[in-house]
């Protein structure tokens, strides 16, 4: 008998819910999880199909997700609900059954739209947060240095390049929402290549003090983090950025994440 | 939110921990094992890990004389023999220029200005002084240190700390000379005395286990509980340690340190809250009502000394002729406890203790066997002998806790088997355990004692065995019984567990 640290429970069509049971299956045994697979489509009875610690629903129809969900939760276990598309009526009715709800949908916008909603019913993130996890305390490390921490209101523009267009929209409501009170940023958002697996690529803030540029290294394994004038830059490992990474990430987190849900209303605030 | 004051608005919510203000790390005794075996890779794992702070500097000091450049190479060296990193990537790169290294005597105050030279350059940060050397020349570099002020921070902003590592004595007067040395210069909350095993996840999750959790606290005590086994194996030998280990043995190098702070986690009150002091408090409390060990002469303890045998497999030859061991020593390489604890909540439950050298296989766990139930109403039906219940804390290798209790085989018959739960913190989690001295590192540089001893802690676990060298040191060498190498210690220590109608667990 193994321990279990939560039921994880993938939705979304079946090709992305097969993308996320391999990413469930890369985790081996950093993954102790209980996993229920249930792919979209028009069936009106759940069908499931057991095997080990997995369990599969092929072809549900969307209106009876929760129905099913509600039936394979355990109360003993904390219930993590890994959302890779469908209806966002679906995702409503579904929030009061999840411990955590990681939205993982591409574009974002719609779901986004409707999540502020969902706050004070489950603890609800977004898989790009996590991504952005390395970056954030990359900056974050910068602060704690005193003189970067007594300038921070002398810093007014943020310029943020990367693949990802949603990413940055997140980071910079991140950053918005966090020095609010202290300085208010433009924000410059534009395209850029994909440097491995990061969802950003150059960050840059400045402003009439020293700037913050946080930027991925031609290898696209670390980001180097540094101030403007100061001696030596941090290089802060970026992780193999794999969907499995990412969410193995989420797998402990059962706590609203408040930084999460400023940073999300603030990036929606911002437009696209 | 105030500019520039305590709060960085970009770590709320952060699942990091807090980053210690930037610091100075200066290892003395830089060219040593301990540094390559473990303090270089805690260190690149801290940053790979984001846990140093922005601005971070490592000193290493020793006689040996090297460059920079080479204790760069000494770093890449170690982070490839001991942290599986074949090839310096970004961060060792990075981390490597932020390395350097002073070379000179421990007694020379040249090399104390050199080293204020470097930490003066971080006036507002902190500096973290490692002793990785021997406790002869503790004393030494304290002096030294203070002289060429370095154990008083020039700002508020600043701090200076001491890292000592074991041992930290020989005997209950060597350990209070030492901490006197110590007290001199350092305030207790600048000395942080590393015990490795306090780093352990396990190890502190049994605080978490017994104090975060209703369901065992109440069964936590003499009524249930029937006795501890508290076991330390070693499948290596003496090694190259034999000039330190021939003063040592066992009871010094592991029992008066790793054994004595799990019994303490074991057997503790609850802290009145998770802070340093209080839990270092209850830990002392458990040491203090400890009976004398040689209460009833020599009933309570059994030591004895590796002969030859096989060990995983070799051939391996006895201590006695072990390179640098005196062909007649009395050293001790194994040695078993049997400790009684005067508390209410453990009056009459034994603590069984063994560690040693050249056992089958290396391990350390807590074993807490609870009482039988007190009718075996399945007698007729299931003739098989009922197992007590075990919790069982692996320390190491594989951290986790397990819990055996009796179910009944599938069948039409009524019959019991023990079964085991299990659970791993290697799989749990979805996470890396951090290695001991990451943790441990980590917690100095923010200024946290409470994995680490505190100097009353230390004075009276050597209180508590010091009686006993002197009673060995009065005994004559042929007392001392052999155990054949790859052996669990010799049969006295089954016999010390056998007058009590009890065994030690199989391991």
């Amino acid at each position: 008998m193994n321990a279990f640290i939560a039921t994880v429970i993938v939705i979304g069509n079946r090709a992305r819910v097969d993308e996320a049971a391999d990413a469930l299956d890369a985790l081996g045994d950093r993954g102790a999880v209980r996993r229920v697979l249930i792919s979209e489509g028009t069936k009106t009875t759940a069908a499931p199909d057991e095997q080990d610690t997995t369990i599969r629903i092929d072809g549900l129809s969307p209106q009876y997700v929760d129905n099913a969900v509600a039936w394979l939760r355990l109360s003993s276990l904390p219930a993590v609900v890994w959302w890779r598309g469908g209806p966002v009526d679906a995702l409503n009715r579904l929030a009061h059954l999840a411990d955590r709800l990681v939205l993982d949908t591409d574009p974002p916008e719609e779901m986004w739209g409707r999540a502020p909603a969902l706050f004070d019913e489950t603890a609800l993130t977004d898989l790009r947060w996590s991504a952005l996890t390395c970056w954030r305390s990359a900056l974050a490390h910068l602060v704690d240095l005193p003189q970067v921490r007594a300038g921070l209101s002398s810093l007014r523009r943020l310029e943020i390049l990367g693949p990802d267009r949603a990413s940055s929209r997140l980071f910079a409501g991140w950053l918005r929402s966090s020095l609010a009170g202290i300085t208010e940023l433009d924000v410059s958002i534009g395209d850029a290549p994909a440097r491995g697996r990061a969802p950003l690529t150059h960050v840059r803030l400045s402003g009439s003090g020293p700037g913050l540029t946080l930027e991925v290294q031609k290898a696209h394994a670390c980001l180097e983090a540094s101030v403007d004038g100061a001696n030596g830059a941090r290089m802060v490992p970026l992780g193999d950025g794999s969907l499995a990474s990412r969410f193995v990430e989420d797998i402990g987190v059962r706590s609203r994440d408040a930084a999460f849900e400023r940073a999300l209303v603030a990036a929606m605030e911002m437009g696209a | 939110m105030p500019e520039g004051g305590a709060s960085n608005p970009l770590l709320d919510g952060l699942r990091i921990e807090p980053a210690p203000a930037p610091a100075t790390l200066v290892i003395f005794g830089a060219s040593g094992d301990l540094t390559r075996r473990k303090l270089l890779p805690a260190v690149y794992h801290l940053a790979r890990g984001q846990r140093l702070p922005a601005q971070f500097h490592v000193v290493g000091v020793a006689r040996t004389p090297m460059t920079d450049d080479q204790f760069r190479q000494q770093f890449h060296d170690s982070l490839a023999e001991f942290a599986g990193l074949k090839k310096p990537d970004d961060v060792s790169t990075a981390l490597a220029r932020e390395l350097s290294y002073l070379s000179g005597e421990m007694d020379d105050p040249a090399l104390y200005e050199r080293i204020a030279a470097v930490v003066k350059e971080r006036e507002d940060g902190g500096a973290l002084f490692y002793l990785a050397i021997p406790p002869t020349v503790y004393g030494t570099v304290v002096e030294r240190l203070s002289a060429a002020s370095l154990t008083r921070p020039p700002s508020e902003t600043g701090w200076r700390r001491i890292i000592v590592e074991k041992p930290f004595g020989t005997d209950v007067e060597s350990a209070r000379a030492l901490n006197r040395q110590i007290h001199a210069h350092f305030d207790e909350s600048q000395v942080f005395r590393i015990d490795h095993y306090l780093g352990k996840e396990t190890v502190q999750n049994l605080l978490v286990f017994r104090f975060a959790n209703g369901m065992f606290e109440p069964v936590w005590n003499r009524r249930y509980i029937d006795h501890v086994q508290i076991t330390a194996a070693e499948t290596v030998g003496v090694e190259r340690r034999a000039s330190y280990y021939e003063g040592a043995g066992a009871l010094r190098d592991m029992v008066q340190n790793h054994l004595m702070q799990l019994l303490a986690l074991v057997a503790m009150e609850p802290p009145t809250a998770f802070s340093a002091e209080s839990v270092r408090d209850r830990k002392h409390d458990v040491l203090m009502s400890i009976q004398p060990l040689l209460n009833g002469g020599n009933a309570n303890i059994v030591r004895a000394q590796y002969d030859a045998g096989w060990v995983n497999g070799s051939e391996v030859p006895a201590y006695r002729t072990e390179e640098g061991v005196d062909p007649r020593s009395t050293t001790e390489t194994f040695v078993a406890l049997r400790l009684s604890l005067d508390s209410w909540r453990w009056a009459g439950v034994p603590f069984y203790l063994r560690t040693g050298k050249r056992l089958p296989k290396r391990t350390t766990e807590i074993a807490i066997q609870f009482r039988k139930p007190p009718l075996h109403i399945f007698k007729r039906v299931s003739p098989t002998h009922v197992a007590p219940n075990l919790l069982i804390v692996n320390v190491q290798p594989d951290e986790g806790i397990s819990v055996r209790f009796e179910a009944k085989l599938p069948g039409t018959r009524m019959q019991l088997a023990p079964v085991m739960m299990n659970f791993r913190y290697g799989g749990a989690f979805g996470m890396a355990v951090p290695e001991a001295y990451e943790t441990l590192l980590f917690d100095a540089m923010l200024g946290d004692p409470a994995l680490f001893a505190r100097h009353d802690f230390v004075e009276d676990s050597w209180a508590l065995i010091t009686p006993v060298h002197q009673a060995w040191a009065a005994s004559a060498a042929a007392a001392l019984p052999l155990y054949e190498a790859g052996e669990w210690g010799p049969a006295e220590a089954d016999a010390l567990m056998a007058a009590d109608g009890r065994r030690w667990r199989t391991l």
